[in-house]
């Protein structure tokens, strides 16, 4: 049954002055060289086998967090006065990431009014990079209608990330796209830290003990432009990352198993060994690295 | 003059080359998002696009992590141009977990993860009697998640 659309004014004047904050004139651009994808396509089609690197998602991080019992913290998403600042556009890519992340935690945790200025801010940071074709009024319209519906709002929040990072790729701008996976999974690592250094337990330690690999994937993604300037200092933030979960426990093996007729796999795993040195270290490095970025 | 006609050619050929494969890979996105993406239902997608263009004898892989205590769908979707294809799904020690023939092919596998554990999905098309049309067509490899 289809319910009638009901004004939400307070949400619409407080976007207003969002949209108004986060609007004005484009910054200035920094130029970034196109990535060197074509060379790498290349190689891999001469070789016949095409290795694939996962990106990292932040909404299953974030997911993750609501189950272990996290509450959403209205504290440690970026602030939305800050996208200002981003005027050049390594930092602009940076943060599209970075508050692709906020939307997706505040959106899991049902936040709706937080989910809009994040998507303001998104926008505006996808038009400074200009890709107006896919993050529009008609995203912003499309997420107002469906507000109140949770699973519609991450439906739109994930297709609209999926069309700026194709947007971003089919116009050969692959290490812009790099740089906002690089700022989400940033976000997302910072926001689990936070969580689980303020309320230990031992799935939250697990869910930060599991970033390693998704680490470990985007290290390859980003190695794969070997030669992009843009990628050099965030691709060393990664690796300064990864120095520190290089002891945290490997994945579990073992047998596949059934039950119920589902299959199971990595049982008999022991829990993640991540130590509170390991935690705090990691805690304070990203948060280091993320500070860099968003100020 | 004749060296550079020659090179004004690789030029232009190089460059309707990108085209084509910008345009092939555009394609293949939307292929995945609008055809494939439903699929994952009632899982949620992971917002990760692994898709190329593929033709008979090649193949792609990508290494996927299944975090402790979720539940996942593992979709592998074929453009129809380009026939069914073979894909597995292998553990850390190489053994293989699930597999999809083309004779006998299956679109997605359903797990769950009792700890985390990183596992590879390969995907190859098989090889085709020899005709003068080569099909290639788009292979992606999606997961979901159960929230």
């Amino acid at each position: 049954m289809h319910r009638p659309l009901k004004p939400r004014w307070p949400a619409l004047a407080a976007i207003a002055v969002l949209i108004s904050a986060c609007g004005g004139d484009a910054p200035p651009q920094e130029t970034l060289n196109p990535g060197t994808a074509d060379g790498l396509e290349d190689a891999r089609q001469r070789t016949g086998r095409k290795i694939f690197y996962s990106i990292p998602s932040p909404m299953e991080t974030a997911a993750l967090l609501k189950r272990a019992g996290a509450a959403y913290d209205h504290g440690l998403p970026n602030d939305v006065k800050n996208v200002d600042r981003y005027t050049v556009a390594s930092k602009q890519a940076l943060n599209l990431g970075v508050y692709g992340a906020d939307l997706s935690y505040a959106s899991v945790f049902n936040q709706t009014q937080e989910s809009m200025f994040y998507t303001s801010c998104s926008k505006r940071l996808a038009e400074s990079l200009g890709v107006t074709d896919v993050f529009n009024e008609a995203t912003l319209e499309r997420m107002e209608r469906h507000v109140n519906d949770r699973d519609s709002l991450l439906n739109i929040v994930s297709s609209t990330y999926w069309d700026v990072d194709a947007y971003l790729k089919e116009n050969g701008r692959e290490n812009i796209s790099a740089l906002m996976f690089i700022g989400g999974w940033v976000e997302g690592l910072y926001i689990a830290t936070q969580v689980a250094a303020a309320k230990p337990s031992a799935e939250l330690r697990q869910r930060v003990a599991d970033q390693k690999y998704a680490l470990e994937d985007l290290i390859d993604l980003v190695g794969t432009y070997p030669d992009d300037p843009t990628l050099v200092g965030p691709l060393a933030d990664l690796r300064a990352l990864a120095d520190l979960f290089a002891d945290v426990g490997g994945p579990a093996g073992g047998e596949a198993t059934q039950e119920n007729g589902v299959t199971v796999v990595g049982a008999g795993a022991p829990a993640a060994d991540l130590t509170d040195e390991q935690l705090l270290a990691i805690r304070d490095k990203v948060a280091q690295v993320r500070n860099d970025y968003i100020n | 003059m004749t060296q550079r006609r020659h090179t004004l050619v690789g030029t232009a050929m190089a460059a309707v080359f990108l085209v084509l494969s910008i345009g092939a890979q555009a394609q293949c996105r939307s292929f995945a998002k609008n055809k494939c993406v439903p699929g994952l239902a009632p899982y949620k997608f992971n917002e990760s696009f692994n898709g190329a263009q593929l033709a008979p004898g090649e193949e792609a892989e990508v290494q996927l992590t299944f975090l402790a205590g979720q539940e996942y769908r593992v979709m592998v979707c074929v453009h129809p141009i380009l026939g069914e294809v073979n894909w597995k799904l292998v553990d850390a020690d190489n053994k293989v977990v699930f597999e999809s023939l083309a004779d006998e092919p299956k679109t997605h596998f359903d797990l769950k993860a009792a700890g985390t554990t990183r596992m590879k999905v390969v995907v190859w098309v098989p090889e085709r009697p020899k005709t003068d049309m080569v099909h290639v067509g788009c292979v992606a490899i999606l997961t979901g998640f159960k929230e």
